[in-house]
């Protein structure tokens, strides 16, 4: 009697991602040098064609043992454990929305909202020591980003009240 | 011109009577290097009216040590959060970060200081007293030379970033074809940008590496509470472990001290840079380790060796500047700015005309790096403490933080967005297996290995051969070939070995 266990099976479908985008972004890359004369396409060709050649054993080697049972498509580990799987999702929404307010938020608002929208998504609690940590995090990152180091980041409502408030003080 | 011995300690003398330059260089060095972003280059552009205003000698010191310890300091949130604050720490990240996750965190920092600080005053030693002879090794690097050399270390950190090598060319692999993104160098025509104006000049590398590592890190540390994992009580050791700690880290002073002289020699070849050297380093550490299967497991030679190699870089990237008038790297070229305004030459008349000087800079890098001896040391003890702070705290902050860190270098908001995109590939990458230092890595080469490989076509006659002609190529492919075919090799014949005595039992 065979004793041996039989491996656990394989999940593989998230593996598969980065070289179904990295394939798609390379023929892409082929599409956009296809007109051009051959010396300014040889580098471009020679890196897809190198690309393109790994990613292809990946997937035979994929669909290899998805055809002898070992492995089986899920995309379940790329979105990490299932606990607290919508809160991520929503931090990242809040990302999303940082890119979208910076431009006109400016640097300290933006980072006072979304320090405070992530943190408490994140589990700080309660709603106060997050509003104090946002507050503390944002004016020590004006301090240090705007004021000393004079980064050129987009002005908000805070910076333009700032510098009102100096104007008015000379 | 070479200095003779009372000549070199007047010069050490004369290093020495500037610690008030020094020590405020090595906190800002340390504290812009941790920040991703915030290189040594950019800070010194930033405070570019300041050095102007200096005596050249003291804005020389300044600059000197405030990119010594941005080297040092990059190694820093490698360890405690897995971010490197400059490409340079992204081989650091491989152990130093699994050793934080052990709750050794204090550990790893001091092995960080002593290898950072030994291998910067062995290599500084050794410039000071063999400048001339290294001076030459510029020469006979050509573009043959590099394309092999950068295809080596692609070809290395696809072997050790990743548990499997295929996953880790393929990563490599994308990384050189995003990192050919934009204008052509022939034709100055845009390719693969999607239109994207801002991506005409490429894909942008500080963008990168903060989504590749940042925002990526960030995603993930929301899935546990803190970033030590287990018992955290060594997390802030005593006085008396910090001190052993450091103690410790000097049995490892022969991989610091060939680490270190790697290093240094892939610093002086301009273009290379700290990012291959420390992955180079990283590889030899392995090969030549007994147990190299513990590798990547949260090993201290793995903290060693590249952070030792890193430094190496440091002065090796001075020393094309000094002896031939080629800056090694953006911060040897924001020196030569400051040299240029103060109508100091280059090359081989800076040694006729001012050899106090182009000697000096190395001494102030050796006198800067004592000084981060005393200075360093105790902030292990500290800094460690990082590693126990809630992620719900960290995470935000890394965010919010690190995305200005995207828009310094161009001030383009586009830049912002770039991170983000990086960071959620990096996510993906994090999460299947593809290791974010090979995407890095292949996107700095991207852009040399075609500028090198488009000259070396244009010069032979679009000869392939040509890459294989010369003989320190030939030895390079010989070497490349050997570190991806020696490691199975020793690992096969390990596990035949253990299977064998394995039978007998």
């Amino acid at each position: 009697m065979n004793t041996r266990s039989r491996p656990p099976r394989k999940a593989v479908g998230a593996d598969l991602i980065i070289p179904v985008v990295a394939t798609a972004y390379a023929i892409y890359y082929i599409g956009s040098v296809w007109d051009f004369p051959p010396e300014a396409q040889r580098s471009g060709l020679f890196m897809a064609s190198m690309l393109m050649f790994f990613t292809s054993i990946l997937f035979v080697r994929t669909a290899i043992q998805l055809a002898r049972g070992t492995a089986y498509i899920s995309f379940a580990a790329v979105l990490g454990p299932e606990e607290g799987r919508l809160q991520r999702l929503a931090f990242f929404g809040l990302i999303v929305g940082y890119l979208l307010i910076v431009q006109w938020g400016g640097f300290t608002l933006t980072t006072f909202l979304f320090l405070l929208g992530g943190s408490y998504l994140a589990g700080l609690r309660p709603l106060g020591k997050a509003l104090i940590f946002a507050a503390v995090a944002a004016i020590s990152g004006w301090l240090f980003f705007i004021v000393l180091l004079k980064t050129r980041f987009p002005l908000g409502p805070f910076e333009q009240l700032i510098a009102f408030i100096g104007a008015s003080w000379n | 011109m070479e200095l003779n011995g009372i000549e070199f300690g007047a010069l050490f003398l004369n290093s020495l009577s500037l610690w008030w330059v020094i020590i405020p260089a090595v906190f800002v060095g340390v504290i812009m290097g941790a920040i991703p972003g915030f290189a040594a280059h950019n800070t010194i552009i930033m405070l570019l009216p300041l050095t102007l205003a200096f005596d050249v000698n003291i804005a020389l010191t300044f600059m000197v040590a405030l990119y010594c310890a941005s080297h040092l300091g990059g190694g820093i949130p490698a360890i405690l959060v897995n971010i490197p604050g400059t490409g340079g720490a992204a081989a650091t990240t491989l152990d130093g970060f699994p050793m934080a996750r052990k709750g050794l965190a204090a550990k790893a920092l001091a092995l960080s200081f002593v290898a950072s600080v030994l291998g910067g005053l062995i290599t500084s030693a050794v410039t000071l007293l063999a400048l001339p002879l290294l001076s030459r090794v510029g020469f006979y690097i050509q573009s043959v030379e590099m394309v092999v050399i950068m295809l080596f270390g692609l070809a290395l950190i696809a072997a050790i970033a990743a548990a499997d090598m295929l996953k880790g060319l393929i990563a490599g692999a994308f990384g050189l074809m995003l990192g050919a993104m934009g204008a052509d160098h022939i034709f100055a025509t845009p390719r693969g940008t999607f239109g994207i104006l801002e991506l005409f000049d490429g894909i942008p590398l500080v963008p990168a590496l903060i989504g590749l590592f940042a925002v990526s890190e960030a995603l993930v540390m929301l899935e546990e509470r803190t970033v030590a994992k287990g018992d955290t009580t060594a997390v802030m050791p005593t006085w008396r472990q910090t001190i052993q700690n450091i103690f410790g880290a000097f049995r490892h002073w022969w991989l610091v001290t060939w680490s270190s002289i790697l290093g240094l020699f892939i610093g002086v070849m301009p273009g290379a840079g700290a990012s291959i050297a420390a992955f180079v380093a990283y590889q030899q550490a392995r090969l030549f380790s007994k147990e190299p299967e513990k590798f990547g497991t949260g090993v201290e030679q793995g903290v060693v060796a590249p952070e030792a190699a890193n430094n190496g870089v440091t002065t090796g990237t001075l020393i094309p500047l000094l002896a031939i008038g080629v800056p090694g790297g953006s911060t040897a070229a924001v020196m030569m700015i400051v040299l240029q305004y103060h109508g100091v030459p280059f090359g081989p008349r800076l040694f006729m005309q001012s050899p106090t000087l182009a000697y000096g800079v190395i001494m102030s890098m050796f006198v800067a790096y004592i000084f981060m001896l005393i200075v360093m040391f105790p902030m292990a003890r500290y800094l460690s403490r990082i590693t126990v702070v809630a992620n719900y705290y960290m995470a935000p902050m890394i965010i919010a933080f690190t995305l200005v860190g995207a828009f310094v270098p161009r001030g383009f908001m586009a830049d912002i967005v770039i991170a983000v995109a990086f960071g959620v590939l990096g996510y993906v990458a994090r999460k299947t297996g593809y290791h974010v230092a090979a995407i890095l890595i292949g996107v700095i080469l991207g852009p040399l290995i075609e500028k090198s490989f488009l000259l070396v076509m244009r010069i032979s006659g679009n000869d392939m051969t040509a890459f294989f002609q010369k003989p320190i190529a030939q030895i390079l492919w010989v070497l490349l070939v050997a570190t991806l075919v020696v490691p199975p090799v020793l690992k096969w014949r390990r596990n035949r070995k253990i299977n064998r005595s394995a039978d007998v039992y």
